[in-house]
């Protein structure tokens, strides 16, 4: 579950929509169904949510005090 | 743990697309109508035609855009989804399309019929989309600034809505009503409520993301929509009560924070990461810098005696904040919004089986780079109409309906990518099966 590893870390700031999208979606074809992908971004991405949900993936966001936001993926069992 | 969202409860692409493809077909439209009516059009704001010409905008390209936006933007920038979105964007684009087209006739004809036919279809619409919105929005338990901006926005179209049914009503059956703050009331929340704050709303989000600024100061967001709507229903309450001079200081105090918008966000412009200015850039300062200018022209015309006296001085005011403003930052907006969409809709049926095109090749840059200098020649030509009308109506006519019949060509192409597209990743999914 949330406890896999972090296999990779995208780190979206800065980037123009829709390269953190696709770094992501690369990331999670990359690592291992062990583990999971870390996702840095100074806003909550819906739109990849919708998608990961189509595609079996889960995802846990948590907004650090700074207001930017750390999203965990990985694939559901 | 955060809860998923289901892909189908998001729009489907057509939802928000009919929109986009509609709203140019009303500003060819209104240039349509410049040419028709000629100098005449800009003899005073009050003329049948400039009524006709402006509702053309307004109600035809603006409202068309923003709903189309703001259908697709509650659940992917806040998370709202609107319930049954395909149903409800058949439903607010049936009715809006000939409310508009209906209201614009009304005006150049003076019909009772045609006025009471526009406030059915234009009341239903608008009111369906306020209803669905204000459910989405108020179901989220979240709070930020752009979340209560939306809320804000959404309320601003209740009553720029309201305020306009009631003037359609009272020009329609020459109804006894104050016609002049009623006017005043439905600009007011129009223009700032509905117009401006959905504008910094969204551009709190879409500025630093597709523009690579740094974020919007924390202050800017704390304070902006609530500072701004106050305003706005001080300057309203003065101007139903009838004080002079409360409502002249709230309506600065209003225009004030407008301003205030945009020289934060022309700031944040000049320190974008890009390392060289794209299309949309030239948009969003094209449209700032008319703003100010037209807030500029406002302010003038309250506060200086001479400028007041000139007669033109709304028209400019118009076509600063319509046209300049108001269409070039939803015309930069769509040339984000657009490819976008298509890519996330391609890159989710393609369910990584087929990979989506590359945002650049749905809309290539060298077609925005032209249609923004067909923008750009309208603009220059429709603000010299206002001081030269007979040298300049017919040029500036023939300008808004090039440049619009380009935006519709360049939306065109990028959804013809997208069915193209679609017929690949059906190919794959059958040869899969």
């Amino acid at each position: 579950m949330s406890h896999r590893p972090v296999g990779k870390v995208v780190d979206g700031h800065g980037l123009e929509p829709p390269e953190p999208f696709e770094l992501t979606m690369a990331a999670l074809d990359a690592i291992d169904p062990s583990e999971s992908v870390l996702l840095l971004l100074p806003r909550e991405p819906h739109p990849l949510f919708q998608v990961l949900d189509r595609q079996g993936f889960l995802h846990r966001s948590q907004r650090t005090p700074e207001g930017h936001y750390e999203i965990r993926i990985w694939r559901a069992d | 743990m955060q809860a998923l969202l289901s892909y189908d409860d998001a729009p489907p692409l057509s939802a928000p697309l009919r929109y986009y493809l509609t709203a140019p077909l009303f500003a060819m439209l209104a240039g349509a109508l410049l040419l028709f009516a000629g100098p005449d059009l800009l003899v005073s704001r009050w003329t049948p035609a400039a009524l006709a010409f402006t509702h053309l905008l307004t109600v035809g390209f603006m409202l068309q855009a923003m709903v189309g936006s703001l259908q697709q933007l509650l659940p992917v920038v806040v998370g709202a989804n609107l319930p049954q979105p395909l149903r409800l964007a058949t439903w607010v684009h049936a009715t809006i399309t000939p409310g508009a087209l209906l209201l614009a006739a009304a005006f150049l004809l003076d019909t009772p019929l045609l006025f009471g036919s526009a406030i059915a279809l234009l009341g239903f619409g608008l009111f369906l989309f306020i209803v669905a919105a204000m459910r989405a929005l108020w179901s989220i338990s979240a709070s930020n600034p752009t979340l209560l901006g939306l809320k804000a926005a959404v309320l601003g179209l209740g009553v720029t809505t309201l305020s306009g049914l009631a003037l359609a009503a009272a020009l329609g059956w020459s109804l006894d009503w104050p016609l002049l703050q009623l006017t005043n009331l439905h600009l007011g929340w129009g223009f700032v409520v509905w117009g401006c704050v959905v504008l910094a709303a969204v551009a709190l989000v879409v500025v630093p993301m597709f523009q690579l600024t740094p974020e919007y100061p924390a202050w800017f967001g704390r304070y902006f929509v609530r500072a701004t709507l106050a305003l706005v229903c001080c300057w309203s309450t003065a101007e139903l009560a009838g004080w002079r001079v409360a409502t002249a200081l709230s309506a600065t105090a209003t225009l004030a924070m407008c301003a205030l918008f945009m020289s934060v966000t022309l700031r944040l412009l000049r320190k974008s990461k890009r390392p060289k200015p794209d299309a949309t850039h030239h948009f969003w300062n094209l449209a700032l810098l008319s703003g100010l200018l037209a807030c500029a022209v406002w302010l003038a015309a309250q506060w200086l005696p001479a400028v007041a006296a000139w007669p033109r001085w709304p028209l400019l005011y118009g076509a600063l904040l319509l046209v300049g403003g108001f269409m070039s930052v939803t015309v930069g907006m769509l040339y984000k919004i657009v490819p976008f969409l298509v890519w996330l809709h391609l890159q989710s049926l393609g369910r990584g089986r087929v990979l989506a095109p590359n945002m650049k090749k749905v809309l290539p840059q060298q077609r925005i780079d032209r249609q923004l200098r067909a923008h750009l020649a309208c603009c220059a030509l429709l603000l010299l109409a206002v001081i030269w009308p007979v040298w300049f109506v017919y040029p500036a006519g023939v300008a808004l309906i090039i440049a619009n019949g380009w935006l519709l060509r360049n939306l065109l192409y990028a959804s013809g990518i997208y069915r193209s597209h679609l017929v690949t990743i059906e190919a794959a999914r059958l040869r899969a099966q």
